[in-house]
């Protein structure tokens, strides 16, 4: 991997201290930032995200609402992790590109060794908007393959083929980023066999990071009406684990480490932005739908890229919910989000990162799931177990 | 001295719907008792929920003063529950009358509780006016209702009165015929003083107002008196009569109908049906007094543990508004402690539960109503059952008696086939069918009063198209092949779960409980078995397969706060379900057992 000098100059001084481990505590200022772009080439059937289809009047008003929100910070804000996330980022043309990554930077320059992610559609990336990703410091991609197969990508509603997902790769990899590809098993129809050979060609793309995500039927999407009606037929819980361990199977045999429920990582290339929401950081975040958490405030953005831009165009805030989380409350998320983390939680660790003991927190319901074999307690580290790994939503319940 | 001649005490009875509210509103407009302005609508049912579900559940009484040919009157009206359940009430509150007005709805006709009520004021040897209501309905059938009265009930056609409550039209006669043709009371002002306790309830500042109809005679403010029953003396600190609110005097004579107010705190002290005499040479008690009986009995169990204390409280607030209905201490397995709380009936527990509900903020655990048995045993003792958990091994046991009712069903004749099916399911006894009029027909049959609480009356409405009503009376215990069926879970036998049936619907309704708790209860993180069981034989089985994949795929910042809310949500709702074994059973699950299997 190989980091281009930053051509935006950050206004601000850089903290040239050494990269940091995740595990911070919130309330000191936090180091990743989160921006969402809302905009996408049409909606998959799937896909319950802030997005808008077709929308790209939208962009120079998105852009500038952008502007806005981040004049809120007052100064810029050095981080170890940028992610640029969607909607699909890549959707916006070259100039908006280049404006969103100026702005981005100017308010959030990379601190030395940061990472740096941009999500794409296969079908986006291009000569010109590769150029310009890496003349801006962009040191991962993170690409929304979902499938190799084409009767799966048809069903998914994707407009991408498999030869996309090839070149987009080839292309980044001679920029010098690292890829890192989303899949999504259990699609209606699809066999155990689809679902390996997509896994297969996933280790060949190349790709150092990996998500496998089963599909889910969310309120409100035309695949949930279509699954209520009996149009389509969600795969049956059996196959849907059988592909969720034959994922971690296949994933773990070829040198990847399974360290997050649905992340996966060559050594080194773990998502470092992403563990930072499993370990408790703050973070920054700005565009519609967008959540952070500085200090023990979390704030959302209103989801409708509209009102976004009408709240901030009138001086209003964009922010739709805010909660103030009490020690407790945030040591109960670190507990509940760092065992998402196959490594699991370092028992004497947490109580200096959280003021809290687990057993504190959650005793009696942590001894009754390492009874049950859910949990276990090992070498110092409380963690799911494989078997809690596939039913880890059972538990958090009675964790919080 | 008011002569009696110039007294009259009636009630008016009806068939829920018919009109009786509007007709004694009527009354205290004419009479001039309220006036217009302060005649909020239906004036007597002054409790909350009676309005919202539109029936009378407590006595009312009124007084009102009359003019008729140049002479007043004292009228006395007092209301009566029109439902089943207060059945003593309605007969406390028959005695004290001489005659009733009996309603019927112009367009529905004579109904079940028509007949029930008619045959009551019969039983009380009261002089019974019938009368035609809303017979300015558009869909009116006055003369066919006449004809419908003289067949059933054996009144000459001609004779019954016709009016509409809602314009006026015609109620003037119906005052006139309640001077003319119902007879004044009979008492002796010199007796000593004798007079019936017909109802009572509890104001909070003034402890218990008691209901009472002089028979012979008088009573004086400040007078000492005694409750012949509880043999309790008392100073009568008020008396006077309802106009429809308390209005003070100084007497109340034979024959007349009013209130005391005698500094008692606690209604469960006021019995109803009791007699109230001088405390030196008491009068003889009058006859009647009965504890009232209650048929129906449940669980009642807070969600959380930690209110028990709560409940208790609310409980016993009822208690002193509601003699009639009892609660006592009692522990299960499954549900931790709560009480066993005894109703009149069905509706009178869904009342309880409503007030509970809108009076103290417990959440509630409801088990199955059953009604109470009697059980001889070997060793010759006599058990009165009100929890399944009570009944003893099958071995021990003698004898085993339900409680038999005979139902009255009225319906249009095309129904009668569904009707008679229904009853033979229930394995009831057919007794007969009399037709009321060329259409309608009155079907009776004898039936377990567990069957006719579960389900029976919606099933009649579902099998009659809305057109069949029914009314019932207890006939007494009778012995029956009765057994306890127990529920499983998870090999677990689940106490609250535990149902007294018939042997021969023992199948049936085991295989429908195990099917609805399968629906009833998440998948666990293990397999759960769900078995119903008559002492140790399995009689039916239901699986429920293991969770096996449960996890969220996606999770990084945006969906933090939505799934903790999620998650915080869960285990709210696990926190309100109770654990039996390791299984997490939810609230409603516990009515379960209530799933008869539908029809044979």
């Amino acid at each position: 991997m190989k980091t281009e000098p930053d051509p935006l100059k950050p206004a601000a001084v850089v903290d040239e201290s050494p990269n940091r481990s995740p595990d911070f505590s919130p309330h000191l200022p936090p180091r990743a930032t989160y921006i969402h772009v809302p905009f996408c080439a049409h909606r998959c059937g799937y896909c319950n995200f802030t997005l808008v289809a077709d929308r790209e009047d939208l962009i120079p008003a998105y852009l500038h609402a952008l502007e806005t929100e981040l004049q809120l910070l007052e100064q810029p804000r050095p981080v170890d992790t940028l992610y640029i996330g969607g909607g699909t980022p890549t959707w916006l043309d070259v100039d908006s590109l280049q404006q969103l990554l100026q702005i981005v930077l100017h308010w959030f320059p990379p601190r030395r060794q940061a990472e740096f992610t941009v999500e794409a559609n296969p079908a986006d990336v291009t000569p010109p908007r590769m150029a310009l990703l890496t003349e801006a410091g962009v040191t991962r991609l993170s690409l929304g393959a979902q499938s190799f197969d084409p009767t799966k990508l048809r069903t998914l509603e994707r407009d991408h083929t498999a030869g996309d997902i090839q070149r987009a790769v080839q292309l980044v990899r001679q920029h010098g980023q690292q890829i890192a590809l989303d899949l999504i098993f259990a699609v209606p129809s699809e066999t155990q066999s689809v679902w390996q050979d997509d896994l297969d060609r996933a280790v060949r793309s190349g790709a150092s990071h990996l998500s496998t995500y089963g599909l889910t039927y969310e309120k409100g999407t035309p695949f949930w009406t279509r699954r209520y009606k009996g149009q389509l037929r969600a795969a049956a819980e059996e196959d849907e684990l059988a592909m969720y361990l034959t994922a971690i199977d296949t994933l773990t045999a070829a040198g990847f480490e399974h360290y997050e429920i649905s992340n996966f990582a060559r050594p080194g290339c773990k998502s470092r932005h992403n563990e930072v929401y499993w370990t408790g950081g703050g973070y920054y975040a700005a565009g519609p739908g967008a959540a952070r958490l500085v200090g023990n405030l979390r704030q959302s953005n209103h989801r409708s890229t509209t009102t976004y831009i009408r709240r901030l165009a009138s001086g209003d805030s964009p922010v739709a919910e805010a909660e103030r989380l009490s020690a407790e409350e945030l040591a109960r998320e670190r507990l509940l989000f760092g065992l998402r983390r196959l490594e699991g939680i370092d028992e004497a660790q947490f109580p200096q990162q959280t003021g809290f003991q687990i057993d504190e927190l959650a005793g009696p319901a942590v001894r009754h799931y390492v009874d049950q074999g859910l949990l276990a307690r090992q070498d110092g580290r409380l963690r799911l177990t494989r078997q809690g790994l596939v039913v880890s939503d059972s538990i958090w319940p009675d964790l919080l | 001295m008011l002569d009696l001649k110039y007294i009259r005490n009636f009630s008016i009875v009806a068939h829920i719907d018919h009109g009786k509210s509007t007709l004694a509103d009527r009354f205290l407009q004419l009479t001039g008792t309220v006036d217009q302005r302060e005649l909020t609508e239906q004036m007597l049912d002054d409790m909350a929920l009676e309005r919202a579900r539109g029936i009378t559940i407590k006595a009312r009484a009124v007084t009102m003063h009359y003019e008729h040919q140049g002479q007043m009157y004292e009228l006395n009206l007092i209301d009566t529950p029109g439902h089943v359940d207060f059945h003593y009430e309605v007969s406390r509150s028959l005695a004290c009358c001489e005659g009733a007005l009996l309603l019927v709805d112009a367009f529905q006709g004579v109904e079940a509780q028509t007949v029930a009520n008619a045959y009551a004021a019969m039983e009380h040897n009261l002089e019974i006016l019938p009368v035609v209501n809303k017979i300015d309905l558009t869909h009116a059938r006055t003369d066919e209702v006449c004809e419908e009265i003289e067949q059933s009930l054996g009144f000459d056609a001609a004779d019954v009165l016709r009016c509409s409550a809602k314009s006026g039209a015609g109620v003037d006669q119906v005052l006139a015929a309640v001077i003319d043709r119902i007879p004044p009371p009979e008492g002796d002002l010199r007796e000593r003083l004798q007079a019936m306790v017909f109802d009572s309830h509890y104001d909070e500042y003034r402890g218990a107002i008691t209901y009472i109809r002089v028979i012979n005679g008088s009573i004086r403010k400040g007078q000492k008196i005694k409750f012949l029953r509880t043999g309790s003396v008392h100073d009568v600190l008020e008396l006077g009569h309802f106009r429809p609110r308390r209005q003070p005097s100084q007497q109340l004579q034979a024959g007349q109908v009013g209130y005391l107010i005698c500094n008692i705190k606690e209604l469960g002290h006021v019995h109803i049906g009791d007699t109230v005499s001088t405390v030196e040479d008491s009068a003889l008690p009058l006859p009647g007094y009965e504890e009232p009986k209650r048929m129906v009995y449940c669980g009642l169990y807070p969600s959380d543990g930690e209110n028990f204390e709560e409940l208790r409280e609310a409980l016993q607030k009822l208690a002193i508004n509601d003699p009639s209905f009892e609660f006592q201490p009692e522990t299960s397995d499954a549900l931790g402690f709560g009480f066993r709380c005894g109703f009149l009936g069905l509706l009178h527990m869904e009342i309880i539960q409503q007030r509970l509900e809108q009076e103290s903020d417990v959440d509630l655990v409801q088990t199955a109503p059953n009604v109470t048995y009697e059980v001889d045993t070997q060793d010759g003792r006599r058990l009165t059952i009100h929890t399944p958990q009570d009944v003893p091994d099958a071995g021990e046991i003698e004898e085993f008696r339900q409680p038999v009712v005979r139902v009255s069903f009225v319906l249009p004749g095309d129904y009668i086939g569904p009707v008679m099916k229904l009853c033979e399911d229930r394995r009831g006894k057919y007794v007969r069918t009399e037709y009321l009029s060329p259409a309608r027909a009155m079907v009776v049959y004898d039936l377990a009063l567990a069957e006719v609480i579960y389900d029976l009356y919606d099933k009649l409405k579902s099998a009659t198209k809305g057109f069949g009503t029914m009314d019932y009376e207890l006939l007494g215990y009778f012995p029956a092949d009765l057994v306890r069926l127990d529920i499983l879970v998870g090999g677990n036998r689940v106490d609250a779960l535990s149902i007294i049936c018939d042997r021969a619907d023992a199948d049936r309704r085991g295989r429908a409980v195990v099917k609805k708790l399968r629906k009833e209860i998440n998948r666990h993180m293990f397999e759960v078995a769900l078995q119903a069981a008559i002492g140790s034989r399995v009689i039916a089985r239901e699986t429920i397969s293991a969770l096996r994949k449960n996890v969220t795929a996606k999770c990084y910042g945006g969906d933090i706060s939505r799934k903790k809310k999620l998650w915080a949500k869960q285990r709210e709702g696990k926190k309100r379900m109770k654990s039996v074994g390791s299984v997490d059973i939810p609230q409603k699950a516990f009515l379960a057992v209530l799933e008869s299997g539908g029809e044979k």
